[in-house]
């Protein structure tokens, strides 16, 4: 491909990381920006309006969930992981590299909210109630109960992590398959026959695995983050 | 018979070692992909609960669906990991 030094040992996953965080710094920076200008008393236009509504349809649907003191602590946390997520599930729309196929990535956002689930536990519950409630209601069984807790602990995040990563890489790896059979029946039998039918299918498989399980995804993280840190910082 | 069996797949298993292998990947591939039979199953059935829920309650759509995607990506868990075995087997 092209031939540029600069980011050529970056793997393509990192690439699009970087080009989606810096997009979204861009964006909300400026939004910042124009936040911080806004006159209380007018009712905000454009750009303004939209990310108002966003932030406020979000707060609104995070509250039925999580409430009071703790929406302000975990809200900002989830409200990022979804906007970014839902950013770089549909971003092969643009001819980049969804950043979740690769499973360093997906493993990182879980690795994430396992922190937050942590930090939620120690903030809200404290390490005494935590470490009570891995040893288990009768005293005596603690020694078989710790064990399995803990692995309960862990495969959280594991699970989370593979399931993101395992819906984007299969919609990466059947959209490769059938592009790779458009390119067959266009290199051995008939060029137009085979460019029309990855045209044909392109739309439905970007549809189908981009789009839609794309942002389905984005969403179930952001729910099971949700549920998962009311869980954890209920007492 | 079961005797004969192995004893052929184990002479064939000598003579062509490395094709032995890769073909035994691509069976365990697609017999991993079996596992796909639970989550369709479990998935529909949590699909046809939600469904009798909004029958029963439709003014509660909203939060159904929510509780409805987020238990069947939980439920789509195990087949995710068999397609996981399987493409790593395809790559072997």
């Amino acid at each position: 491909m092209l031939d540029f030094k600069l980011i050529a040992p970056l793997s393509p996953y990192v690439i699009s990381t970087l080009i989606i965080i810096a997009f979204l710094s861009v964006v909300f920076i400026v939004v910042g920006i124009k936040v911080s200008k806004l006159d209380p008393s007018k009712t905000p236009k454009g750009l303004v309006l939209l990310c108002v509504t966003i932030v406020d349809f979000f707060t609104k649907f995070l509250g039925e969930y999580i409430s009071g003191k703790r929406l302000k602590f975990f809200g900002p946390y989830l409200f990022t992981i979804i906007t970014f997520l839902a950013l770089a599930n549909t971003v092969a729309l643009f001819g980049l590299t969804p950043p979740l196929a690769n499973v360093g990535i997906a493993m990182s956002f879980s690795v994430l909210t396992f922190f937050m689930i942590k930090v939620a536990e120690v903030k809200f519950q404290g390490i005494w109630t935590k470490i009570k409630g891995l040893a288990g209601p009768v005293k005596i069984l603690s020694p078989i109960m710790i064990p399995i807790n803990l692995i309960g602990e862990i495969s959280t995040p594991f699970s989370m992590g593979l399931r993101l990563f395992v819906n984007l890489m299969s919609g990466t790896v059947i959209a490769g398959m059938v592009f790779a059979l458009g390119a067959g029946i266009s290199a051995g039998f008939n060029f137009i026959l085979g460019l029309g039918f990855n045209l044909f299918a392109s739309v439905f498989l970007h549809i189908m695995f981009d789009i839609f399980f794309g942002l389905i995804q984005a969403f179930v993280f952001f729910m099971l983050s949700t549920v998962n840190l009311s869980m954890a910082s209920e007492a | 018979m079961f005797a004969t069996i192995f004893d052929s797949i184990t002479r064939f298993a000598t003579e062509y070692n490395q094709f032995f292998s890769s073909g035994m990947a691509y069976l365990g591939a697609g017999i991993a992909v079996i596992a796909g039979f639970g989550p369709g199953i479990g998935q529909g059935f949590a699909a046809g609960k939600a469904a009798e829920a909004v029958g029963r309650q439709p003014e509660a759509q909203g939060k159904i669906l929510v509780t409805t995607l987020v238990t069947q990506a939980v439920a789509e868990t195990t087949g995710l990991y068999a397609l996981l075995v399987a493409i790593l087997l395809i790559g072997k």
